[in-house]
């Protein structure tokens, strides 16, 4: 079912043909949007293809190179190593190939940003749609917990967890679980807000009247309508769960080594910033990107599937700044 | 110091960052005749009590308490044991097992009272007991008695120290053991005023009998001594205590310390670091000319070994023990330590420097490992290498994790996986040391507690050292070594006894329970204003006893 044309909050135009086209040519008139796409794409296709492009130059991650380092374990020549077999230079103390690292490290990166993401959403519209549809005491529960999770020190709780969690567990599923279990409120919290404006719209009233139960209800007609909703929260939680991964293993209870992480290796950089700055430049460059273009897409398709601020999107591109669009955007709709 | 190692790096990068940009330069004295002497320690709090402690005779305590007999060290000489209370490193009698000690006159506690024989036996009987616990356990096990005492808190005493008079300590053992003159070196043998020696009441204001006495503690931030008016010179042998004051920085990141001690202005410039440089600090030295001549780097010492646990799975087998002494691939293993300038490889139990040690390779390979034989091995065993899957527990700092990981990828050349379990510093040597461990290789460190190849061997491979927290991390049970240790222990003759514990040596190696990596070398860093500044060939760290200010 389609939504009716009534429903203007972040509703799911995407829904209808014409919708999803008009989708694609906002975003191709948005440049931040388009090159976060880009750079997004770059990166995940770096990352389903880690082993044939490291294969390029005979490189992997894993095998030692210890006649690219000197004798105090730094590595040799210009930039930290870099040569025409190691595009990035070498790691120092093991001379294992920079760029190989960077590019399996984006597979742990965007593989625990997704499956965090997903597991956040799963949990926090399954929470926001039932208490804002069904409201009463399970709602102001369900308030009271998101409310308490989002003041929870998570990084604490999880460096603790980390500690006591034996060792035989696969780490990057624990660290997806957790991360997603601390990211779901605030999920939960936008849904919900959406909801329950949204129940009390005419459609949503003349389904109930109809003779509509809970679930039809819930699944046919609330959920498609905070579609667009979830994906544009989705979108910006990625590069936050990213930057999440990095710090625990910045912190060294992240993925334990050889597996390689962003995160870790800026976190062991930084003490060989002074002798070899190359080794900190490379994944620190490509945490930035990666979370900068999915901001920058995230950006993008919100104002893409807003219909208050894409009505207006070519005056407001000349006359606002961008940071300042999010703000005014009530009081143009109102206006 | 038996459980050294890199400190918390890992944990305190992120600190890093913010530290080295904004440390106090405080006001320093320009006069440099006397003096403050600051010394930088990654600890957060320096432990004063010696009945818990396991400092080396020429570090911290050394400056605060003095005991019976202390040690001589000097670069280039062997470290000898000197008498330091006593008149003399003891007497012995009795084929070994009684060892009689006669102060020197004239000794005061820093409150001017005298020191009797008296201190002495109160300091070591409180060793003993429950609430001070941690310190260096020789003399536990080996004083008659020893096994059920539990210190002088409710009134016992232990009756094998004793006191004829105020100047004469008598001890009686349950077995000989020639190494006695250095077991009294120990902190434990410090005289101990009874008035001073509730745990509580030391850890507020300790009474001292070295050069310095403390004038404030600040737990977390500083410790600072000044002068001890009634310490003499006259009857000290080996302080020379040239500062006027002695001031310890407590929590300072290790990295943020190094960079402070190469900028070197400041207080830094009268202050060396009490922790020795990782591979990455070492390298930032070695690429700035003037701090590279104020490092100073020790011989080949402590011993770096990854321990086998002799009593898991696949590890039962000699032959799988053996083949991992060829398939483990050292020369990675040192890099990732930091390079020659970090260490030397290694192939005994006994290290360098130590008296006696003979040198020998059971499993010669190349640097990085034989990996050729070490599968012939395992098919002679009948195990597939390939199917082996092992935990290899280490310390979550960087410096130990490119050491494992070096360690990985050496026995994935055979087609091991080694899967690493980082720990914390504080639950890995509670999950090292437990009675039934869950990992079946360990990477460990060890610096004997005193120069004789005893403290080298019986600590690491005794049985009686399994679990409980001790240190025979392999779990390593074998009754011929168990004897053998015991008479090499009980030999007085120190020429008959070297050559005892160097054929053990070779006994246990041949039962391969661990594979030797590196001798370690280690560096410290000091200020300009520091002399006298040097690493002996035991202990592998710097005497604090002797270092002078002003160039």
């Amino acid at each position: 079912m389609s939504a009716p044309t009534d429903a203007v909050d972040l509703s799911a135009r995407g829904g209808t043909a014409s919708g999803r086209l008009d989708l694609f040519t906002q975003l191709r008139r948005d440049p931040w949007a388009l090159a976060g796409l880009i750079v997004v794409a770059v990166f995940v296709l770096a990352a389903i293809f880690a082993p044939l492009i490291t294969a390029i130059n005979g490189q992997n991650p894993y095998d030692y190179n210890l006649h690219a380092l000197d004798s105090s374990g730094a590595p040799k020549g210009w930039g930290g190593g870099i040569s025409w077999r190691h595009w990035f230079g070498v790691e120092p103390l093991t001379g294992r190939d920079l760029f190989s690292i960077v590019v399996y490290g984006g597979r742990l990166s965007l593989s625990v940003g997704v499956l965090a993401t997903l597991v956040a959403v799963a949990i926090g519209v399954l929470v926001g749609l039932t208490a804002g549809y069904f409201g009463g005491w399970y709602d102001r529960v369900a308030s009271r917990v998101v409310d308490v999770l989002l003041g929870f020190p998570a990084l604490i709780f999880i460096i603790a967890l980390t500690a006591v969690v034996s060792a035989n567990f696969p780490r990057p599923v624990l660290i997806v679980l957790v991360m997603g279990f601390f990211s779901w409120p605030s999920v939960a919290r936008v849904v919900r807000g959406q909801v329950l404006s949204l129940k009390q719209r005419t459609f949503v009233v003349a389904s109930e009247a109809m003779g509509a139960g809970d679930g039809h209800v819930l699944w046919r007609q609330l959920l498609p309508n905070v579609g667009a909703t979830i994906i544009v929260y989705a979108t910006i939680l990625v590069p936050s769960m990213i930057g999440f991964e990095a710090a625990l293993s910045f912190l060294g209870v992240g993925v334990p080594p050889p597996t390689p992480s962003w995160g870790r290796a800026i976190g062991t950089s930084v003490q060989w910033f002074s002798t070899d700055p190359g080794y900190l430049v490379f994944p620190g460059g490509a945490l930035f990107l990666i979370t900068l273009g999915l901001n920058a897409f995230g950006d993008g398709l919100r104002d893409a599937l807003d219909p208050r601020t894409s009505r207006r999107r070519g005056i407001l591109h000349r006359i606002a700044p961008r940071s300042a669009r999010t703000h005014g955007r009530q009081r143009k709709v109102t206006a | 110091m038996r459980k050294f190692s890199t400190a918390t790096a890992a944990a305190l990068v992120a600190a890093a960052l913010v530290l080295t940009g904004c440390t106090s330069h405080g006001a320093t004295n320009s006069a440099k005749t006397g003096g403050t002497l600051t010394l930088l320690t990654s600890a957060s709090t320096v432990s004063l009590d010696p009945a818990s402690s396991q400092n080396l005779a020429t570090t911290t305590l050394g400056l605060l308490d003095r005991r019976l007999t202390t040690w001589d060290v000097q670069p280039g000489k062997d470290a000898k044991v000197v008498p330091d209370l006593a008149t003399d490193t003891g007497r012995v009698s009795d084929g070994g097992k009684t060892w009689t000690y006669t102060l020197k006159s004239g000794l005061k506690f820093s409150d001017g009272s005298p020191v009797t024989s008296a201190d002495i036996k109160y300091g070591i009987e409180r060793s003993f007991s429950d609430q001070l616990q941690g310190g260096l356990s020789y003399h536990k096990t080996l004083l008659v008695g020893g096994d059920t005492y539990t210190g002088p808190f409710n009134g016992q005493s232990l009756a094998s120290i004793e006191t004829p008079d105020a100047k004469t300590i008598v001890f009686h053992l349950d077995k000989p053991f020639g190494d006695w003159p250095w077991i009294v070196s120990m902190p434990a043998f410090s005289p101990v005023k009874e008035s001073n020696g509730s745990p509580a009441a030391y850890k507020k204001a300790p009474i001292t009998t070295g050069p310095y006495k403390v004038a404030s503690i600040n737990d977390g931030t500083s410790l600072t001594l000044v002068r001890n008016p009634y310490w003499s010179k006259a009857t000290d042998d080996v302080r020379t205590a040239s500062a006027d004051k002695v001031v310890f920085l407590e929590s300072q990141n290790p990295s943020t310390t190094v960079q402070n001690l190469i900028n070197g202005t400041g207080q830094y410039a009268d202050a060396f670091g009490l922790q020795y440089l990782g591979a990455a600090d070492l390298a930032s030295v070695t690429h700035n000319a003037s701090a590279k001549s104020r490092l100073a780097t020790s011989q080949a010492g402590p011993i770096q070994y990854l321990a086998l646990n002799t009593q898991r799975g696949a590890l039962k087998d000699l032959k799988v023990r053996q083949a991992l002494e060829y398939a483990v691939d050292k020369q990675a293993y040192l890099v990732a330590t930091g390079g020659p300038q970090a260490g030397t490889l290694a192939s005994t139990l006994i290290t360098p420097g130590i008296a006696g040690r003979q040198d020998y390779d059971l499993y010669p390979a190349d640097a990085s490992g034989d990996v050729a034989k070490a599968k012939s091995l395992f098919s002679q065993a009948g195990v597939d290498p390939t199917s082996l899957k092992l935990t290899l527990l280490t310390q979550n700092d960087d410096a130990s994790l490119a050491q494992a990981q070096a360690i990985q990828q050496g026995l994935k050349r055979i087609g091991i996986t080694v899967t690493l379990r980082p720990d914390d510093q504080n639950s890995f040597y509670t999950d090292v040391a437990a009675s039934n461990p869950t990992f079946d290789l360990a990477l460990m460190s060890w610096q004997p507690d005193f120069p004789s190849a005893n403290s080298n061997i019986s600590p690491l491979f005794d049985s009686s050292q399994i679990g409980n927290g001790n240190f025979n991390v392999s779990q390593y049970k074998n009754p011929a070594v168990d004897a053998a240790i015991a008479a090499a222990q009980a030999e007085v003759d120190p020429a008959k006894a070297q050559a005892d514990w160097a054929a053990i040596d070779k006994q246990i190696m041949a039962d391969a329970p661990v594979v030797p990596l590196i001798y370690a070398k280690q560096s410290f860093l000091r200020g300009s204003g520091v002399g006298n500044f040097f690493i002996p060939s035991f202990p592998a760290y710097p005497d604090y006893m002797t270092v002078t200010l002003g160039k």
